[in-house]
């Protein structure tokens, strides 16, 4: 059943490993923001420490939407869109292969970038980091699910970068909120009850948007 | 009679500012090859992608085989050759051709790859990424991509545009090959040689509607040339 | 038939707004304010929330549009979600101006990032991006349907957008327009009503308007494309 899914899976992965494109452009530019912001941005240590949340985040979409751009484009070069639409698949069985595709080369571009994250910013490690995973998770996941379909939709426009950011941001905006605060809770220990209410909510989003787009899907790829 | 593998009836395609069909009807026979002419704009591409189910008819409907052309069914026993690759350049041949293969659910994939990769003379090079390939041999290997899974229905868009003499004799030898196993054959093109050779019959499309449907043994090369031509000067002459 | 309709509609409008006018600034009770200018500010209240109303019935529409188009694949209701984005754009730039206007003399700053501001202003990217899309896209079934997909996901984010914001500003609290709506006064009321009225005929002759418009259009191109002259 999700045989189609997986080898759509399978082959972007390959492809990203080959050149490994995406995730070096990702990681670069994400290293570019944190550097012009070191400059741009004349903040306390103190302050740092509650803006830092929001610099990840912000790093995290304007890179992630490389990431969604790139995948895309690979698609439309050849006219593989419409060889998706001929294929004896469901259009959901490509959005999931598509979408797992592009969310693991995001967290693999997470992974790789954090680090440097808390290195730059001198943010101090604790045992209590590992939250950040589900938190991390959970929103590259709403990202992800709403970006792929919609980078679907702008990859058919001649300005598909602009047109995926104009989508993208206002859409995905309730995940940055929530995002961003939970992360901050995690780096600064403040841990609070409003935790895993927050999480949930982010977990509802991924869900309503995951169902929605793999629902539309179809109607993307016909003419 | 049996299920025709292509029933069009009243198809019109038909929105907002496009007008790219209308009230298109006819039917194709399993195994019958047919050459479907006309100018460029006049609807063809339209009418291959109604068939092949990526667009939906405004009007009429389509059945392929006795059912929806979405059907799974139907899909998985289709190919489309268009000037577009259908290949990711960034794999090699062989890769791309397992991915496919699998998509496809094709049976003994190994086998029908080597098969297919010796059909179009790539098997030398099928383990270089596709972006280091020619012109001449993406082509080939386009072409050897959707032979892979043994389509019932083959639809061509102006297959013979843009390839070299080496590789126009290799598909008019794949095609008739094709047409040996009885499998049914829709191409659009200018070439009326060509048509006149490979094909059975013939439909002319001149602004977007079919003005002419004959057997190509009972017409002579001229009478298809004028019923081609003479489209062109109407369309130019208002 | 259907010129009539519109030619009434157009002449209540017009009476409608000629009396709103009476009622907002002539009839309708002073409130009580530290200064003048927020007095008169304040009226800008039946012009800011009846837009932002019938912004979000604009989008809802552009969502029902979407859904029956993919339902019926329908060119009308391409046109009618179209027609009801553009008009939408109007209403909310309008809520986005009155804002300010409304929030200088009252608390000094010219923007608030509260929630009803703020979201108005990502419910104005939303349509605008649904806009532009379709700018960059041809005409046909392929620009219909990614438009309506996009529609769709748009309208179901609205009120998830809303709620996030709202859960925000109890975090980062905001100087919060005048929310009014919770104790009107009788006249207020009436006269809130009354405005809310007149922008909601408004808006249905607008789109009227816009519809037969885009509808014309495509039936002239169908005429030119049969003579040949395209």
């Amino acid at each position: 059943m999700m045989r189609a899914a997986i080898s759509i899976l399978k082959k972007d992965l390959r492809m990203e490993f080959r050149s490994k494109e995406s995730i070096l452009a990702m990681w670069i530019f994400s290293l570019l923001i944190f550097v012009i912001f070191n400059f741009t941005f004349e903040v306390s240590r103190l302050v740092m420490l509650e803006i830092a949340p929001g610099l990840l985040w912000v790093a995290f979409v304007f890179s992630g939407m490389f990431g969604l751009n790139q995948s895309f484009s690979l698609e439309k070069e050849n006219g593989n869109l419409r060889a998706m639409a001929l294929m004896p698949v469901d259009g959901g069985q490509i959005y999931v292969g598509k979408f797992l595709s592009v969310t693991i080369i995001m967290l693999m571009f997470e992974a790789l970038i954090f680090p440097i994250f808390i290195i730059f910013y001198d943010l101090q490690l604790s045992v209590g980091m590992f939250m950040l995973i589900p938190v991390l998770l959970a929103g590259t996941i709403g990202f992800t699910s709403l970006g792929t379909i919609l980078s679907a939709v702008a990859v058919h426009t001649r300005n598909q970068q602009i047109l995926l950011s104009l989508l993208l941001w206002p859409l995905v905006s309730p995940i940055i909120i929530w995002s961003v605060t939970l992360t901050g809770m995690v780096l600064s220990g403040e841990v609070t009850d409003a935790f895993y209410p927050l999480l949930l909510r982010v977990g509802a989003f991924d869900v309503i948007f995951f169902t929605l787009s793999y629902m539309l899907f179809d109607f993307i790829l016909e003419d | 009679m049996s299920v025709p593998a292509l029933e069009i009836i009243g198809v019109s395609k038909d929105f907002g500012r496009i007008i790219a069909l209308r009230s298109v009807t006819f039917s194709v026979q399993s195994g019958e090859f047919v050459s479907i002419l006309g100018r460029n704009g006049a609807g063809k591409t339209t009418l291959l992608n109604i068939i092949s189910g990526v667009s939906r008819p405004s009007e009429g409907s389509v059945q392929l085989f006795g059912t929806d052309p979405n059907d799974r069914v139907n899909k998985a026993k289709l190919a489309l050759i268009s000037h577009e690759m259908f290949l990711y350049g960034n794999l090699t041949a062989l890769e791309n051709l397992e991915y496919y293969s699998r998509i496809y659910n094709v049976q003994d994939a190994q086998e029908r790859i080597e098969t297919v990769l010796n059909n179009v003379e790539l098997t030398h090079r099928r383990f270089d990424l596709v972006a280091t390939y020619s012109r001449g041999m993406t082509q080939r290997l386009t072409i050897a991509r959707a032979l892979l899974h043994g389509p019932s229905l083959l639809l061509l868009d102006e297959p013979f545009t843009g390839l070299d003499q080496h590789a126009i004799g290799m598909l008019i030898t794949l095609l008739k090959k094709q047409k040996e196993l009885g499998r049914t054959i829709l191409l659009t093109t200018h070439d009326l040689h060509t048509a006149a050779e490979l094909s059975d019959r013939y439909l002319v499309i001149s602004k977007h509607k079919i003005v002419k449907d004959g057997l190509i043994s009972e017409t002579n090369p001229d009478e298809i040339r004028e019923a081609f031509f003479s489209s062109e000067t109407e369309e130019s002459n208002p | 038939m259907r010129s009539k309709i519109d030619k009434t509609l157009l002449i209540v409008i017009l009476l409608a707004f000629l009396v709103s006018i009476y009622l907002i600034f002539q009839w309708v009770p002073q409130i009580k304010a530290s200064n003048p200018a927020e007095q008169i500010a304040q009226r800008i209240f039946y012009f800011h929330v009846p837009s932002a109303w019938l912004g979000f019935l604009a989008f809802f529409v552009v969502f029902g549009g979407s859904v029956a188009y993919l339902a019926t694949r329908d060119r009308k209701y391409e046109l009618i979600s179209v027609a009801s984005a553009e008009i939408g754009v109007l209403f909310i730039t309008l809520v986005l101006i009155t804002g300010p206007i409304w929030a200088k003399p009252v608390w000094g700053i010219w923007w608030t990032w509260d929630v009803r501001l703020t979201s108005s202003l990502i419910l104005w990217l939303i349509y605008v991006a649904f806009l532009m899309l379709r700018r960059y896209l041809p005409d046909g079934s392929k620009r219909a349907n990614l438009s309506a997909v996009v529609g769709i996901i748009g309208f179901i984010d609205v009120p998830i957008v809303y709620y996030s914001i709202r859960w925000w500003e109890t975090q980062h609290p905001q100087a919060v327009m005048a929310s009014s709506d919770g104790s009107l006064a009788a006249p207020m009321f009436f006269t809130f009503m009354f405005s809310l009225a007149t922008f909601t005929l408004l808006y249905v002759y607008l789109i009227r308007k816009r519809y037969q418009l885009l509808a014309l259009e495509d039936i002239l191109n169908k005429q030119f494309k049969e003579m040949e002259i395209l």
